[in-house]
């Protein structure tokens, strides 16, 4: 097991997770995971179907609690703190560490009550803080020209591209630290996906991004780092350009020459 | 055979024999599904046209607003008011707890002993037919504690009998909203109760509505559970007093009774009309309550 540090970033290590284990009753669906996640870059998790990588997606921002049944052991540290730590409150975590599902999940309210929705919860009340919230996430989403003259409409009224915009949006309203996002463009378009894409290349100068994908070639294109998961165990973790042109581990180089996934 | 092209197409194309047998039992099923959806119209709509035609002349300003009598040219003005009074006091009572209870049941409750023990308790309790409630009402508000026939004695019974329904209604409301809203309200650092306000109980609210409007007819139509604890006779001083203890005759008991114990020389008169109000007041609950649920809907979702 390697770690990476690549030079061509700034080595800040925002994420860390150190031997991080994932039960789901007794099934382990993750073993004995590290990894590493710097400040202001992306890092992909890539790997088959199964083998993982959203489990340990969500065991970055304590979305297991919200499973029955699922548990996890090891250790995840935010700047050197650790989020499993016992009064380590995961109302904070999740406030600092957002989230970006696999699919758009809009709220069933206007896309302006979808995007103040974390600024409300976490006590702002003022209209014109939450104008200006609403305004700026929608112009880092890359969405403020499309909707600005319909923040009123439901926003189930958007295309998939759009809400799944929105909803990144959503998460950026809440000024996060790090961004997890699950297969954001798996349910999207080849033109939708290219836009979340340039919203990544966007975002990973303010923010540290996690993003999950199945898509080869969409880690080649969007990250520095990738980790390359299998069967629950994280096989291998280097630079961007090195997993995919001189991968070290056999089952790497399987998987990224397509002879199984 | 530029021309001979598109007949060999048509005859290529042409059902044989099984695919004709299909077809036919592809369109009979139709009609027959139609016909059975068409009846249930019919239905009702016959059964309206003829409570209109047997109760249209006994409504008058004076039969809507007068009190009841065991003379003939008795109205049913308390008795209208009395159900409105039961209805609202009985929501009161079976709205919150309901909804408390479907809310812990659905959203925090994790399988076990006690939530086995819940969900069994209100199964039991919504198969006690609803005599047998009255009955239990009589031995405990009415004997037990000495209230003797009241509104509130009444309303509480109702709410016995009709807290498991709408306890249903609102673990399955909540069960229909996806649990995708629930992670991303959890992803944004919305506590579990914030998440329930703002998002789970916004998205229900339509079919929450429903249930309640579903429930409230039923309580404008019991009768076997109020014989024995609202009583059969409106409050002696004043009909509208807005006093819980004093008995309480619906307009569905109204029916029943002038039907069953009274001798009232006009029972057709009062009996036809008083169906037809409360056939008129459950279909105006019913259209009013679809559009606040629309209008809640709409609120809420901003469609």
């Amino acid at each position: 097991m390697i770690e990476a540090s690549p030079a061509s970033v700034e080595t800040h290590e925002k994420l860390n997770a150190s031997h991080l284990d994932v039960f789901y009753g007794s099934f382990q669906a993750i073993k004995d995971a590290s990894l590493k996640m710097q400040a202001k870059t992306v890092t992909a998790l890539i790997g088959p179907s199964g083998c993982g990588k959203s489990t340990f997606l969500r065991a970055l921002n304590r979305m297991h609690d919200l499973t029955p049944g699922a548990r996890v052991e090891g250790s995840v540290t935010l700047d050197g703190h650790d989020i499993y730590a016992a009064n380590a409150d995961p109302v904070v975590i999740r406030h600092r560490i957002g989230m970006v599902f696999q699919r758009p999940n809009p709220f069933p309210k206007t896309i302006y009550e979808n995007v103040c929705y974390g600024p409300r919860i976490h006590g702002e009340r003022s209209r014109a803080k939450l104008d200006s919230i609403v305004e700026r996430s929608l112009r880092q989403s890359a969405l403020w020209d499309e909707v600005k003259d319909r923040l009123n409409r439901s926003a189930l009224d958007l295309s998939g591209g759009q809400q799944q915009r929105m909803c990144i949006a959503r998460v950026l309203a809440v000024e996060p630290e790090v961004i997890l996002m699950d297969e954001p463009a798996s349910a999207l378009d080849p033109i939708a996906t290219s836009k979340i894409e340039d919203l990544i290349g966007e975002l990973k100068k303010d923010y540290s991004v996690v993003i999950v994908t199945h898509s080869m070639q969409q880690a080649a294109r969007i990250s520095e780092v990738t980790a390359f998961f299998h069967l629950g165990e994280i096989v291998e973790v280097g630079t961007t350009t090195n997993i995919f042109t001189r991968p070290r581990e056999k089952r790497t180089e399987d998987y990224i020459t397509g002879r199984f996934g | 055979m530029a021309s001979a092209a598109p007949r060999a197409a048509v005859r290529g194309f042409a059902s044989d024999p099984s695919v004709r047998v299909r077809r036919f039992a592809d369109g009979l099923a139709t009609v027959i599904l139609w016909i059975m959806a068409a009846s249930i119209v019919l239905m009702l709509a016959a059964f309206i046209t003829y409570l209109f035609y047997l109760g249209f002349h006994s409504l008058s300003w004076q039969f809507l607003t007068g009190a009841p009598s065991e003379a003939a040219g008795g109205g049913i003005g308390p008795e209208i008011y009395n159900s409105f009074y039961i209805l609202v006091l009985t929501l009161v009572f079976t709205v919150p707890i309901s909804l408390a209870a479907g809310i812990y049941l659905q959203e925090y409750a994790r399988p076990g002993l006690f939530r086995s023990v819940v969900q069994f308790s209100a199964e039991s309790l919504a198969t006690v037919p609803s005599i047998v409630m009255g009955l239990f009402g009589l031995l405990i508000f009415v004997f037990y504690f000495h209230w003797g026939f009241t509104a509130l004695g009444g309303a509480l019974t109702l709410t016995l009998l009709n807290l498991p329904a709408l306890m249903r209604v609102t673990q399955e409301a909540l069960a229909s909203v996806p649990d995708s809203l629930r992670e991303a309200s959890m992803g944004l650092g919305a506590t579990k109760w914030q998440t329930i306000l703002r998002t789970v109980l916004p998205s229900a609210i339509g079919r929450l509505t429903t249930g309640i409007v579903l429930i409230a007819g039923r309580i404008f139509g019991e009768t076997a559970a109020l014989i024995f604890t609202a009583g059969l006779s409106v409050s002696a001083n004043n009909p509208y007093e807005l006093n819980p203890f004093r008995s309480a005759e619906t307009l569905a008991i109204h029916l029943w009774y002038t039907h069953s114990e009274s001798i009232i020389p006009d029972v057709d008169r009062v009996g036809n009309g008083s169906a037809l109000v409360l056939l008129i007041m459950v279909l105006a609950f019913n259209i009013g309550a679809r559009v606040v649920g629309g209008a809640l809907t709409k609120r809420f979702t901003g469609r």
